[in-house]
């Protein structure tokens, strides 16, 4: 199999994320989260390039459901497809 | 089973007998000539197929219900179709232009192309050609060729029913012969193929309804308006099957004719003690033929490409029945299905004497297929991938790149949900 044609899939996406008082989302993309369900970590690749996550489920205003994640050496968030 | 060579030719001459059908009942009765005359269809008895200028004339249009057609023509004589008929005249039709050039290739009934490459060693000039191949055919209408009788009976042609068109490639010749008045012949000289499709319609293409109705949206009226678009244009709006139009309208594919592989026909034939119309009796009596014809020697190593099934009815009228197979099957049930489905939608009109089946037409089978021939679900595969191997080639041609993909696995077992699959290109 040649690698260099393989295209990866549900990558995950920068997304704007405003923190409230319990540093949960309360605002992702402008959009207002009316609650966080299950929270969970993953941390890999200690032994190279360390990857942490804090992965959460947000529900949406409106019912969407999406999942976003914390890069906790970065600081940033992403959303991604479990 | 031997299978003789394919001939093949660039020069082809195009004959065609408009109504085939039709003309040999009128040949068979010479007192339908004058009068308004109707085939009814061999696969819908419900609906007109045929129809004579009379007929038409009154306003009868093929494709109409029976009951529309009297009640536009109350004196219409309606005639039930008699396919072995028309087969058994075609095939002597064929035989007759075999006698003017060893490559033959029957198009349908009425319309044949005969390869005319060498053939002026023998006639001359390709008047000359055309003079010979309309003397087989007036030759077949008497049933004699000047020096003896042929090996074909009479065939009671109208001389003015068949037309004659001489081109480089099939499609020229056929277009030509459209052109041709009755009993005369349109011949286009090399290199002028161009110039002679310029000028014609755009109905000479083989076209789908909405193909037609595109083209003429965009303006187009005459293959030399086609052929003036970008050929890049023209695949991109309509895909393989538009480059395929594209040159066939500016004359740039001449495709060749291909005579007749010989086929030796396997027989298997039933005949009853007392004549059935039962439809269940019926098919498990073609189950039957297609088993036995099957256990033919002649057959191992080759995979039965046309099946059909004939009945002698009572009272000498005839049903004829045939299929193609897309693939290749020496599987009695795929060989027997397409038979049954058109047993089911167009029964024999009477109770049947004799049923006999004839395969007519095989493809080799290679150690794969013979291994897996008699597995339906495997063909059936082999089936899909070839339809998907198509498909995905004509959305590349349309689009220049594939944008197609498999979904693989990668680390499926990652706790990184990127990291666990991937696309491909997708190449069947």
């Amino acid at each position: 199999m040649k690698t260099d044609r393989l295209r990866a899939i549900n990558t995950p996406r920068r997304v704007e994320v405003e923190l409230g008082a319990a540093g949960l989302p309360v605002m992702v993309e402008r959009r207002p989260v009316e609650s966080v369900g299950e929270i969970w970590r993953i941390d890999d690749e200690w032994w190279r390039a360390p990857i942490q996550r804090r992965y959460l489920d947000a529900n949406m205003e409106g019912g969407k459901h999406v999942v976003l994640f914390e890069d906790l050496m970065t600081r940033e968030w992403w959303v991604q497809k479990p | 089973m031997t299978r003789t060579p394919h001939l093949t030719s660039d020069g082809a001459a195009c004959c065609w007998i408009p109504l085939f059908p039709l003309r040999c009942e009128t040949a068979r009765q010479p007192e339908l000539a004058s009068l308004p005359v109707a085939l009814v269809g061999p696969d819908d008895t419900r609906r007109v197929w045929q129809v004579s200028p009379l007929a038409r004339h009154a306003g009868v249009k093929p494709g109409m219900t029976v009951s529309q057609a009297i009640g536009l023509c109350p004196a219409l004589k309606l005639c039930e179709p008699d396919p072995v008929h028309y087969d058994a005249q075609f095939s002597r039709l064929l035989a007759a232009l075999g006698q003017v050039s060893p490559v033959i290739e029957p198009a349908e009934l009425g319309l044949a192309y005969i390869g005319t490459d060498g053939l002026e060693g023998l006639y001359g000039a390709p008047e000359k050609i055309v003079e010979a191949i309309k003397r087989g055919m007036r030759n077949a209408e008497r049933g004699t060729d000047g020096e003896g009788p042929l090996a074909c009976s009479a065939f009671p042609l109208p001389r003015s029913a068949f037309r004659v068109g001489w081109g480089r490639g099939k499609f020229v010749s056929w277009v030509a012969a459209t052109r041709a008045r009755p009993g005369e012949a349109v011949i286009v000289p090399v290199g002028g193929e161009a110039r002679f499709l310029a000028a014609q319609p755009l109905a000479a293409l083989p076209l789908d309804s909405d193909t037609h109705r595109r083209l003429r949206q965009l303006g187009v009226r005459t293959l030399g308006a086609l052929a003036a678009l970008p050929e890049e244009a023209v695949v991109s709006q309509f895909g393989r099957a538009g480059r395929r139009l594209w040159r066939l309208a500016a004359g740039r594919i001449a495709e060749r004719v291909v005579g007749r592989v010989a086929p030796e026909p396997i027989v298997a034939a039933l005949t009853f003690f007392t004549a059935v119309g039962e439809r269940e009796l019926l098919v498990h009596a073609l189950d039957q033929l297609i088993e036995r014809a099957l256990r033919d020697p002649r057959r191992s190593g080759w995979r039965v490409q046309v099946v059909r099934a004939r009945a002698e009815l009572e009272h000498g009228a005839s049903w004829l029945v045939e299929a193609t197979l897309k693939d290749p099957s020496a599987d009695r049930g795929r060989i027997a299905a397409p038979l049954k489905t058109q047993l089911e939608r167009s029964p024999p009109a009477g109770a049947v004497e004799r049923l006999v089946v004839e395969f007519t037409a095989f493809a080799p089978g290679t150690a794969e297929l013979q291994l897996f021939a008699r597995d339906a679900h495997a063909a059936a595969r082999a089936g899909r991938r070839r339809a998907l191997r198509t498909a995905a080639q004509e959305i590349k041609l349309r689009l220049k790149r594939s944008l197609l993909y498999h979904v693989i696995e990668v680390q499926p077992w990652s706790r990184l949900p990127e990291r666990r699959y991937a696309l491909i290109d997708y190449e069947p």
